[in-house]
């Protein structure tokens, strides 16, 4: 198992750090922090509330920490997250500036949500031998990234591999350098909106292979069926706990339909992870 | 009677002195609003097309600034690269605190540069950096007007001062 520890550490108030680091090295999944309320830290098997209150400070600390000061960098600031160093995702909630009925930012933040990024090589052994495209279903925080970058790892051993990553989270970088490993043939677009990547990479990487995390919008399952009728294998996650909630969403029938997909990877709560047939 | 004029000597220059640094200072001020509107400009310009980070982007400019603005531009960048404080601001206090000859104009609007930094998008943090830029324009068309005339007359204030003691003292 790898993490970008010192990464996490670097953005929590320093009252915060050591108490993290004793008790969440190896299991810690999450860790929220509310305003006027105590830390919580959500571990693999159990939840532990910290004694000292979170004050603005200590938010705007891990904020500014995790973004270099500097929000415009992080594409998704204005939607409500940061990418810390290390692919660490912050979710962001407080008072949120609109204008013209969309969010363009966070006038205060009151509780972020910081979800640790780990990477287990070999969680998907076997996954790349599956023909065709995969679809990797499964609800927040069961592992679907985790499990899309080891079978990017995996592909990337026989073929050449692109990776549309608009957030930075399969594959982020630590002062210059890859925190976790991308393969052999493995070429990463990061920070592009998804529509776009995948056009981009599609253009100009000649890839066997195109994978994106999260599919959530109408123009990125688009995107994903031009890309996949030009002969490329496509690998995706999206939100969805069972074959009938993706059938369901009606944002998703495009992609049901174009019968693109071969196989469903759904996970399990427990990070374990069962295949099927996608249905003719 | 060699001391007294000596010691008038003394007089005249140390007052004529005053106020030819008090002259120097207003120079130096209008400099360094000058300066630090160029930078104003240059980071505007950085943000727009290569969306810098915070430190990177004082880094640069305090490279192509030199001088005063470019000092607190460099501690600026130090201090966020430590990561120790909680927002620019708190930074920027820091980075000014290092510069204690900044002149005291340049020194506020560098206070209002920390209050805009880290908007959370791009265009509010452009318009921060308009509006201080807006500032100091403001602020160098105020030392600008009578600017001759002004820094003439604290040379000749200098002198005459000077000379004034010494007849008073005689």
């Amino acid at each position: 198992m790898k993490c970008a520890w010192q990464e996490l550490l670097g953005i929590l108030p320093m009252w915060l750090r050591q108490d993290v680091d004793k008790l969440g090295r190896d299991t810690l999944q999450e860790i929220r922090l509310r305003l006027g309320k105590p830390p919580e830290l959500v571990l693999k098997d159990r939840r532990i509330n910290l004694k000292r209150a979170v004050m603005a400070d200590d938010i705007h600390f891990a904020v500014n920490t995790a973004c270099r000061y500097s929000p415009w960098t992080a594409d998704g600031a204005a939607s409500g997250y940061i990418t810390a160093p290390g692919g660490h995702r912050i979710g962001l909630c407080g008072e949120t500036v609109v204008q013209n009925g969309s969010m363009t930012g966070i006038r205060s933040v009151r509780s972020l949500n910081i979800r640790v990024a780990r990477d287990f090589p070999g969680i998907g052994f076997g996954l790349a031998a599956y023909p065709g495209s995969m679809l990797i279903l499964g609800r927040p925080g069961w592992g679907k990234t985790t499990l899309l970058r080891d079978l990017i790892r995996q592909l990337s051993e026989k073929e050449n591999v692109s990776v549309v990553d608009e957030r930075g989270e399969l594959f982020p970088v630590c002062a210059g350098i890859n925190c976790f490993d991308t393969g052999k043939r493995t070429d990463v677009l990061t920070g592009c909106p998804k529509a776009q990547g995948l056009d981009a990479v599609l253009r100009t990487m000649s890839p066997d292979t195109i994978a994106v995390d999260e599919i959530t919008a109408a123009a990125d399952c688009e995107a994903l069926i031009r890309a996949g009728w030009c002969g490329v294998r496509l690998l995706a996650t999206l939100h969805a706990a069972s074959r009938k909630d993706l059938y369901s969403r009606s944002v998703y029938q495009p992609i049901v339909k174009s019968r693109l997909f071969e196989t469903l990877v759904i996970l399990q709560p427990d990070k374990s992870w069962r295949t099927e047939r996608m249905e003719p | 009677m060699n001391v007294k004029i000596f010691g008038a000597i003394l007089v005249i220059l140390a007052c004529g002195g005053m106020g030819f640094s008090i002259a120097a200072a207003y120079r130096m001020e209008e400099k360094a609003l000058q300066q630090f509107i160029s930078a104003l400009e240059y980071m505007s310009c950085d943000l727009q097309y290569r969306m810098t980070s915070l430190p990177e982007l004082c880094r640069q400019t305090s490279s192509q600034v030199k001088g005063m603005v470019g000092e607190v531009l460099m501690r600026l960048a130090n201090e966020l690269d430590r990561q120790i404080s909680p927002d620019a601001e708190s930074c920027m206090h820091a980075a000014l605190q290092a510069v204690p000859h900044l002149p005291d104009s340049v020194r506020d609007n560098f206070l209002m540069l920390g209050q805009t930094l880290g908007r959370f998008h791009l265009t509010g943090q452009l318009s921060g950096l308009e509006s201080v830029q807006q500032l100091c324009r403001r602020d160098l068309e105020g030392l600008r007007a009578n600017r001759d005339v002004r820094i003439r007359s604290y040379e000749t204030l200098g002198i005459c001062a000077g000379v004034a003691l010494v007849i008073i003292f005689i």
